[in-house]
């Protein structure tokens, strides 16, 4: 090649090296925004949205979802705990800082000339060891051992402001999930089945399990419909009980006096008639779905509906509808002419409650249940309550983790230094510089003890080598015990953890890294 | 320039850039194209994150040069040339997308400094097409094809896909990507039909955990009460309006003058739906599934009727799902008797990650198959998803044509070695250009040891001493261990098809980019 070209080649890889450093930087700077947040002594960020709006949350991927980041590396990072999310629902911003961190190492192992394919394949090689380490550490859990669950459930709310409620929202996320998962098909476990119902007022200690159902509309009683009903049948529709409307364009013409009155009558009659039959199927609670082409149901409605005894809930999305028909064991009926016995669910009482400052229509006592559950949470606050939304969430989801993958580990970062200890380990047998990128992905992983004792307080260096030497010394499961502000046995002091929340978070991390690391420019596109 | 501005011939705003002028502007633009996907090239090469300007700010991260090509703003006519044929190589090969434009790139560079020596472009350009012809004819000669024998033909398709996929994302699980490559690609029995393989993407996992799926899965939900599970079903493909018949005269509107009469006019709608629902559920079928929405009306007969219902499958969804289960798509049902339906042996809802799908097993046409990519992000995805693409088009081009050829710069140093030969025999200042035409080929490889951070110059020769001590040596790059290799050890194949269409279309691309000694501008249109 003419020599004029070497000399090009040169600018261009000072050029990359420009980008990847700015990438990473980027990214790391992102990782720090969320460092402070992580573990049981972590602290909240709040996040003020460009609507005014103010939310106040430990959530890793929800801070950083509410970050409008524009840098591309910057936004991998957002996606990272995203699908951190998706896999897990716990970790969010474990996963972040861990990222980080190897992100560092990298930027050290660059600078030394290591070539970016070198580090990622060898950085994939450990992540793979990594997890068949904590695979080898995790501890076999058993569905039936709801103790087991509410610990590990524990563990991951312990961060939040809710944590000192823990012991009544682990054991009611324990039990939630225990109702929704169908032991013949473990795997078939869709959170969505448990429905949150949040209400502002009272504390979180107000907060319940309900078994039944819970809705956030009230009863509609402005025609003085009854709010309260025993032996109910809940009949769950779909149509309008308002003035027909056809998909035509329609003009009615009024051409006299006597007409307009002819015309308000049969709309009387018409409603009327709706009425009357529901009214005839048995039905006495209706629960109406939302429309958007005409009125659900008008005023005129409710006062007959009223009239006929049937209590209305009305204003039900339609993606709530599946939820509700699998819960109550009652068909959506689509059309006036269908509504049948047979498509009524039955409970033994529906009521209007009042909670706090709102009120809620509960219903219990329902025969035929299907695999849902409903909690109803209370905080004094929006913000509180959001929070505690999320975080029921989280524990919601670590349960869950634990019913796919049956094992759990030790919490505390004691797996995360267990890991480092046998990767460091295992450097040893390896040659040039893959050892030399392992050794580095060791090290890296040791960021989370020392975040954990740093937010803590605690002296994270004295923490960190301590660590090391009882892990060296045979105890793999010395932990950070935040509360206590020293290192215990993490088996006895009852923090454990799903295995998966903390393998997703290291394979997912070692994935964006690579892909950050792969990355030698940004050009611009329409 | 200048000049033919004051001429006044052309409008205003026109531009006309002459000879040497013209030339260079070519010769810049399409360089420049080369070298910025020059790094992407090779097992070691690099990703670009494509940063878009307009709305979104998306972003976009790959190796692909088509993609790169086809997304960044080119305002150089050469340019756009180099940015068409890499598009031509994805539609026709789906691989090779960068290769052939740092080809034509270096190409390029060679002939600008033939033209610095005062060599006429023609002169370069038939010096250009003998070279080419040469190195075509050894290409050939050199390939190789196992056909005949399924087992080492698998072996070499698993190879093909395994040397696709080690530049991409996909380069740690390339073995179990190519072995799902080729398990897809096998399955359709050399028809080539790409749409029968589905490709879903869900973010979580990671991407070792991407499967293939015998069968279809469609990333939709079935109604509401309706059976989430149906054994050897018959399956109504269709694409009609399931909310009402609307009656399509703009401005069709009815007078009554009385409430009662709007009421008969809804229910007569409503009977109109029955109607068509009923129709439908004539045909004898249990699964109905629509490319629109359905109703809760119409949802709720098929509830009842015991159809499982499934709405608002997209345009491709639908077609590819009437493909699978043989079935056709329909939009009207007054004759259920010519309608053809399709079918499966079972249909059940599963679930990956925290979405439900809907899973056809047993379909109709059994080379479909569904490959479910999972990953961290929606990025990881979206690559993933391009390369495997990649990998399934070079796999279906070699069930095509199955000859095979090495990879790793193993044909580029065969046919730089043969049209060198060439050079020595021919006589005049064409031999220049052949010459020229062998360094280019050579810059391939040399390119993906500079990517890999290797001394390409060492290595380059090395390959060539190799080549030249041993007439049919298997030795190109070894990449990952920095030194000449022997490929057939290696397992480094890749298609015949692929690398005879980056040289073709290279040297056409430099050819024309050559000829071209005059660029006009025309003015631009001027928004009001």
């Amino acid at each position: 090649m003419p020599p004029k070209q070497k000399n090009e080649l040169y600018k261009e890889s000072a050029r990359k090296k420009d980008v990847r450093t700015s990438n990473i930087e980027a990214a790391k700077a992102v990782a720090d925004a969320v460092r402070t947040s992580l573990g049981p002594r972590g602290m909240d960020k709040m996040v003020a949205a460009p609507n005014g709006e103010v939310i106040i949350t430990n959530d890793g991927a929800t801070i950083l979802q509410k970050m409008t980041v524009t840098q591309p590396a910057a936004k991998m990072l957002v996606e990272l705990s995203k699908s951190q999310d998706v896999v897990a629902g716990d970790g969010t911003t474990s996963v972040v800082v861990i990222c980080g961190a190897l992100l560092k190492k990298c930027q050290e192992l660059l600078e030394k000339g290591v070539h970016p394919t070198i580090i990622s394949d060898s950085f994939s090689k450990a992540s793979a060891k990594a997890c068949e380490i904590l695979e080898s550490i995790a501890i076999p859990v058993d569905m039936e051992d709801r103790e087991a669950l509410i610990r590990a459930a524990n563990t991951s709310l312990s961060s939040k402001v809710v944590s000192q409620y823990s012991s009544l929202l682990s054991p009611m996320a324990v039990d939630a999930v225990l109702r929704v998962m169908d032991p013949a098909r473990p795997n078939m476990l869709d959170l969505r089945d448990i429905k949150v119902v949040a209400k502002a007022g009272g504390t979180i200690d107000d907060s319940e399990m309900v078994d039944g159902m819970v809705f956030d509309q009230k009863a509609a009683k402005s025609a003085g419909g009854p709010t309260r009903m025993e032996d109910a049948k809940v009949g769950l529709i779909q149509f309008q009980i308002s003035p027909p409307k056809t998909d035509i364009e329609n003009n009615v013409v009024v051409s006299d006096y006597n007409q307009m009155d002819r015309i308000y009558k049969e709309e009387r009659n018409y409603i009327l008639s709706v009425v009357k039959k529901i009214k005839a199927s048995g039905c006495n609670v209706l629960l109406i779905q939302k429309s958007i082409l005409r009125d659900a149901v008008t005023d005129l409605a409710l006062h007959y509906l009223a009239k006929a005894k049937i209590m209305v809930v009305r204003d039900i999305e339609r993606d709530e509808i599946e939820l509700i028909s699998k819960t109550l064991g009652c068909l959506p009926i689509a059309h006036v002419d269908n509504m049948k016995p047979e498509k009524l669910g039955s409970a033994k009482l529906v009521e209007e409650v009042e909670v706090g400052k709102g009120r809620v229509v509960k219903i219990t006592g329902i025969e035929n249940k299907g695999r849902t559950a409903t909690v109803l949470l209370r905080g004094s606050n929006k913000m509180v309550l959001e929070e505690a939304d999320r975080s029921l969430h989280d524990a919601l989801c670590v349960i869950r983790c634990l019913v796919n993958k049956r094992f759990l580990i030790a919490g505390g970062s004691s797996p995360e230094v267990q890991v480092s200890m046998q990767l460091a380990h295992w450097s040893k047998t390896l040659q040039g510089m893959e050892s030399f990128c392992v050794r580095a992905f060791a090290e890296a992983l040791e960021v989370v003890p020392y975040t954990l004792s740093e937010n803590a307080g605690l002296n994270p260096i004295n923490i960190v080598t301590e660590l090391r030497k009882l892990h060296a010394a045979g105890e793999k499961y010395a932990g950070i015990n935040v509360k206590k502000g020293c290192i215990t046995n993490m088996l006895e002091g009852d923090v454990v953890q799903p295995l998966l929340v903390t393998t997703s978070a290291i394979t997912l991390a070692t994935e964006c890294v690579r892909m950050i690391l792969k990355i030698d420019d940004i050009v611009p596109t329409r | 320039m200048a000049l033919s501005q004051q001429s006044g011939i052309l409008q205003q705003g026109a531009s006309e850039e002459r000879g040497e002028n013209a030339r260079m502007a070519s010769f810049v633009g399409a360089v420049a194209v080369a070298d910025l996907v020059k790094s992407t090239l090779g097992p070691k090469g690099m990703d670009k994150i494509l940063q878009s300007m307009g709305r979104g700010q998306e972003v976009t991260i790959t190796n692909d040069g088509a993609t790169i090509l086809k997304s960044i703003y080119v305002d150089n006519p050469a340019a756009k040339v180099l940015v068409d044929i890499s598009k031509v190589q994805d539609d026709e090969v789906g691989d090779g997308t960068t290769s052939v434009v740092v080809f034509a790139g270096e190409l390029l560079r060679e002939a600008e400094l033939l033209v610095n020596q005062k060599v006429h472009p023609m002169t370069i350009i038939a010096g250009y097409r003998e070279a080419c012809d040469c190195a075509r004819s050894v290409l050939e000669s050199i390939s190789f094809n196992n056909q005949s024998d399924p087992a080492l033909f698998r072996a070499d398709l698993l190879n093909i896909a395994k040397t696709t996929l080690s530049s991409k994302i996909l380069t740690v699980d390339k073995e179990h990507f190519a072995n799902l490559a080729v398990d897809a690609i096998l399955r359709l029995k050399g028809n080539g039909n790409l749409e029968a393989i589905h490709i879903i993407k869900k973010t979580g996992g990671t991407l070792q955990e991407s499967f293939l799926d015998e069968g279809f899965i469609l990333d939709k939900k079935i109604g509401v009460g309706q059976p989430k599970r149906i054994e050897d079903a018959r399956i109504l493909v269709a694409n009609t309006p399931m909310d009402t018949d609307k009656i399509k005269i703009y401005g069709a509107r009815v007078r009554v003058d009385s409430m009662a009469k709007v009421a008969d006019i809804e229910a007569a709608e409503k009977e109109k739906m029955r109607e068509k629902v009923r129709k439908i559920i004539d045909h004898g079928i249990n699964c109905f599934i629509n490319r629109q929405l359905i109703y809760n009306l119409p949802e709720e007969m098929f509830a009842d009727a015991g159809v499982m219902a499934i709405e608002h499958a997209d345009f491709d969804g639908i077609e590819r799902l009437a493909l699978v289960l043989g079935g056709e798509i329909v939009s009207t049902f007054d004759n259920p008797d010519t309608v053809k339906l399709g079918h499966c042996k079972l249909i059940e809802e599963i679930m990956i990650g925290e979405d439900r799908l809907i899973h056809f097993s047993g379909v109709a046409l059994g080379e479909a198959c569904t490959i479910v990519l999972r990953g961290a992000s929606t990025h990881i995805l979206d690559e993933a998803e391009r390369s495997l693409h990649d990998a399934l088009c070079v796999l279906k081009e070699t069930v095509a044509d199955a000859r095979v050829v090495f990879g790793g710069g193993w044909p580029e140093i065969r046919m730089a070695k043969a049209v060198e030969e060439l050079a020595s025999r021919t006589p005049g200042k064409k031999a220049l250009a052949m010459e020229a035409f062998a360094r280019a080929l050579r810059a391939l490889p040399a390119t993906i040891c500079d990517n890999a951070g290797l001394d390409s110059a060492e290595i380059v020769a090395n390959l060539k001493a190799a080549h030249g001590a041993e007439a049919d040596s298997r030795m190109g790059v070894d990449v990952v261990r920095g030194e000449a290799g022997d490929m057939a050890v290696l397992g480094i194949y890749e298609s015949f098809r692929v690398r005879q269409q980056v040289l073709l279309s290279g040297t056409e691309a430099a050819e024309i980019i050559l000829r071209v000694d005059d660029i006009i501008k025309c003015a631009p249109r001027k928004r009001g």
